[in-house]
């Protein structure tokens, strides 16, 4: 039981620090030049037509009407009702958006026991029912259920689809048996271990609480660390998408931000001109000495 | 309804099988056009490579070839070529020599699911007849398998993850080929539920290639963005030339209109510097002429540049050189600080647009951030003034508009010229789909200058053909060749592309449609000039 305990929360550890290094790693990325996509969801008053502000003239001496409840709104349709995948791929649609929601049910499931243990120790009465009980259980059953027959239906379709099977990856599959894996174990579980999620609030006490000690069962172990390894491989997988979509979104496909005055990214700017070039092209020849600056400067060789 | 996927289909794998062509264009399953171009047998406007073309090329992926690239002569020659690879790859990844598209290219690279959303909305992939080859994924996936196998040293673990790939020279030869099969339109972008990015790869690919092997289309590198920064303009037009060019439109332009039309050269102090695609000036002289006839009209102060690289907008480095893009779009603005203009206004160009506008904007420090306008908004500022006279009814006839890819879904300029149109064309009508969701013209991203070998065939074929349906759509209930048609286009290169791609099916004869740009169906409604000014000539 030690043992496991450890180690599920080493590999608990590995999810939220792998996860920080990937996204630190994405936000410490330099400044890139604009990449824009329209529509630009922030574009006031625009954004049902895809338009922007280069359609005023003069469009420099005014201001720029932005609206962070259009990205707010197009990241919450794209969350809630996967639109994209709706619009543009309608028969991955419905297993797509099963899984998805078994997924954010899971995950707020987690959060309930991880708030539940909390408010425990901390003593505060009448939200004793994130502790395991009833609520969750049906909470449990509901995510499992959307889970599991999603990630049925995106396997079978995975592997039905010849298309869509030649254009998976080794990896494509990993992961949805991996979790098929999980929610097997989880369907026993609440089956035949611990249906009201008692178990599972009492293994997040003990966590948070630093208690190693004390009697689990052994299928729950099983769960807990398959899931647990499950989460500490994600941040190395496509599955960070769940928070990269910042980054591709807001920070690429919506980054219309004009360089104003020349000024707002100059220092940015001027040290990434600065670095050195080491692209071998005749009519670059990078030496690793000469910088940005220097070779756009030159004319080069044919 | 969609054709049966290929059988057995091609996978990401076979890209390096050492079999005579990976995944050949099948004519069979092409998607036909509307009646009564579907009579048009695909075998009419196709060319295959004759054997001894073959023997001196490598036209291993679909048997066509854009690169016209040559097999390595011995060993030692292939592995110069497959180290430079990876070299490349690494340089790729790294900041110093890629911050310019580093985040985006890594966000691509690690998220993409496979889930297939991107696929139809890749006119390449769908009017091919849906070939594996040209899946918005396929050469994203190619390229994540090599990073994962070769990149920076290699993962074995990742490698095993994102599935086998063995880098050699077909790998290496269809792989460039593969990055001139994409337009770069970034449709698939706009559809990615996660934001990945699968038209920014061919990009990226192109830069590897020229950047680190020097391999790129002649046409846009050599005959491109070189001849350019050397004599002045991609078309070899030296300023000498070109201000003999437009001294004779000027000439012919005050002779239509019947007042003086002059076009001031390096005017400092102008309110305007107007940058042109220089191919206007030899291909399309109509276009820069009713620039020069709404200016002079209008009372604007402007001027252009006979300095070199300046009287030409083009960049062809945004498709496939950072360095040749950045060498061009500061040369640009060199000018323009020369000039003292108030504002770059860059004409009819959709490449050229963002190139200057959107790409090169966070380049451009201080004094050389000068303001850049699209003409289309600058036009639509004219047309809003009053100070043209417009008479709709001098543009009686079916019209219908292309929105260029660069200017339109990456930079959200939609409306100026829709409002434009609507008020001087009276039987305007919109393509299906429009706007930010159009297609592309087929000829993006350099391929409307580009016909090596039998390119110039698939271009007919295959990436122009969705546009070639569109426009037959737009026009349904009026095919008849007693009705004259107007396809405006307000982009040089897609004026190219539907050039070759209207003659290629005949749509003059068979359907009397013409393509122009919208600056000349402006002059053609201005009252005050004599009517007539559109000529319906096929050029």
């Amino acid at each position: 039981m030690v043992v496991a305990t450890i180690a599920g929360a080493v590999l608990l550890a590995g999810f939220v620090l792998g996860s920080l290094y990937k996204a630190i790693r994405y936000f410490r990325m330099p400044m890139h030049v604009r990449w824009e996509l329209y529509p630009v969801a922030h574009e006031k008053g625009k954004v049902a037509y895809g338009g922007s502000y280069f359609e005023e003239v003069d469009w420099w001496t005014k201001p720029r009407e932005t609206s962070m409840v259009g990205e707010v709104k197009t990241i919450a349709e794209e969350v809630f009702t996967l639109k994209a995948v709706r619009e543009h791929n309608p028969r991955l649609w419905l297993p797509s958006l099963l899984f998805h929601y078994g997924l954010y049910l899971l995950f707020l499931l987690g959060i309930a026991l991880l708030f539940g243990a909390v408010v425990d120790r901390l003593g505060v009465a009448g939200v004793g029912w994130l502790a395991g009980g009833k609520v969750l259980s049906l909470w449990g059953l509901a995510a499992l259920v959307l889970a599991t027959l999603g990630c049925c239906l995106l396997l079978w379709r995975r592997l039905g689809d010849p298309t869509l099977r030649n254009a998976s990856t080794p990896a494509d599959f990993l992961h949805l048996w991996w979790l098929l894996a999980v929610f097997a174990v989880s369907w026993l579980n609440w089956l035949a271990v611990d249906r009201q999620y008692t178990v599972a609030a009492g293994f997040v006490r003990g966590l948070i609480g630093m208690r190693l000690g004390g009697d689990v069962p052994a299928l729950f172990l099983v769960q807990v660390l398959l899931l647990a390894a499950f989460l500490a491989y994600l941040p190395w997988s496509h599955m960070t998408h769940m928070f990269a979509k910042y980054f591709t979104w807001h920070s690429v496909r919506w980054d219309d931000a004009p360089n104003l005055a020349g000024e707002a990214y100059r220092d940015k700017a001027m040290k990434l001109l600065m670095l050195p070039v080491s692209w071998s092209a005749p009519h670059i020849r990078g030496d690793g000495k000469k910088t940005w600056l220097d070779v756009v400067q030159e004319r080069g060789e044919s | 309804m969609k054709p049966e996927p290929l059988v057995p289909p091609v996978k990401v794998r076979d890209i390096g099988k050492p079999t005579p062509e990976l995944s050949p264009l099948d004519l069979q399953r092409i998607v036909p056009l509307p009646p009564p171009y579907d009579q048009i047998d695909p075998q009419t406007l196709w060319k295959e490579l004759t054997a001894e073309r073959r023997q001196q090329i490598d036209a291993s992926l679909d048997g066509v070839s854009a690169l016209s690239l040559k097999r390595p002569e011995d060993p030692q020659e292939e592995e110069r070529l497959l180290k430079g690879f990876v070299e490349g790859l690494r340089k790729l990844l790294s900041v110093e020599n890629n911050w310019t598209f580093l985040q985006p290219l890594q966000l691509t690279l690690d998220h993409c699911t496979h889930c297939q959303t991107c696929a139809d909305a890749c006119p390449i992939f769908v009017m091919s007849g849906r070939n594996e080859i040209y899946r918005p994924t396929y050469r994203a996936d190619v390229l994540r398998r090599l990073v994962a196998r070769y990149g920076n040293g290699g993962n074995p673990i990742k490698s095993a993850l994102t599935g086998p790939i063995e880098l050699n020279w077909e790998t290496l030869a269809r792989l460039a080929e593969l990055s001139y099969r994409c337009t770069l339109c970034r449709r698939c972008a706009q559809t990615c539920p996660i934001g990945v990015d699968n038209g920014l790869v061919t990009h990226e690919l192109r830069k590897l290639f020229s950047q680190e092997l020097g391999i790129a289309a002649t046409e846009c590198h050599a005959n491109g963005s070189m001849l350019q920064l050397r004599v002045g303009s991609s078309t070899g037009m030296t300023p000498a030339v070109v201000r003999d060019n437009i001294e004779f439109i000027d000439e012919e332009m005050s002779e239509k209109v019947g007042f003086p039309v002059k076009t001031p050269f390096d005017k400092v102090g102008a309110d305007v510097l107007l940058l042109h695609n220089a191919g206007e000036i030899l291909a399309w002289p109509e276009n820069p002429g009713a620039f020069a006839v709404i200016l002079e009209a209008a009372g604007i102060s402007w001027t252009m540049s006979s300095d070199l690289v300046a009287y030409d907008a083009i960049n062809y480095g945004l498709w496939y050189d950072d360095v040749q893009f950045a060498r061009v779009a500061l040369e640009h603005i060199k000018v323009a600080k020369k000039l003292k203009v108030k504002k770059i206004v860059i004409g009819e160009c959709g490449h050229a647009h963002k190139a200057l506008t959107v790409i090169a904007d966070r380049l451009l420090l201080g004094e050389d951030n000068i303001p850049r306008e699209s003409a289309l908004t600058f036009l639509e500022g004219i047309v809003n003034s009053g100070v043209l006279k417009l008479d709709p009814s001098r543009n009686d006839f079916p019209v219908t508009l292309h929105d260029p890819c660069n200017i339109v879904r990456a930079m959200g300029i939609v409306e100026p010229q829709r409002r434009i149109l609507r008020r001087i064309a009276p039987r305007f009508r919109e393509m299906t789909p429009h706007g930010v969701e159009n297609y592309c013209c087929g000829g993006g991203s350099g391929f409307a200058i580009m016909s090596p070998n039998n390119f110039a065939n698939w271009r007919m074929l295959v990436s122009g053909r969705i546009k070639m349906q569109q426009i037959l759509e737009a026009f349904k209930d009026e095919l008849d060749p007693a009705i004259p048609k107007y396809v405006c286009t307000p982009c040089s290169n897609c004026k190219g592309q539907f050039r070759d791609l209207l003659r290629a099916y005949g749509a003059w004869e068979r359907s009397r449609i013409m393509y122009g740009g919208l600056v000349e169906l402006v002059v053609n409604a201005m009252s005050d000039v004599p009517p007539g000014f559109l000529e319906w000539e096929f050029h």
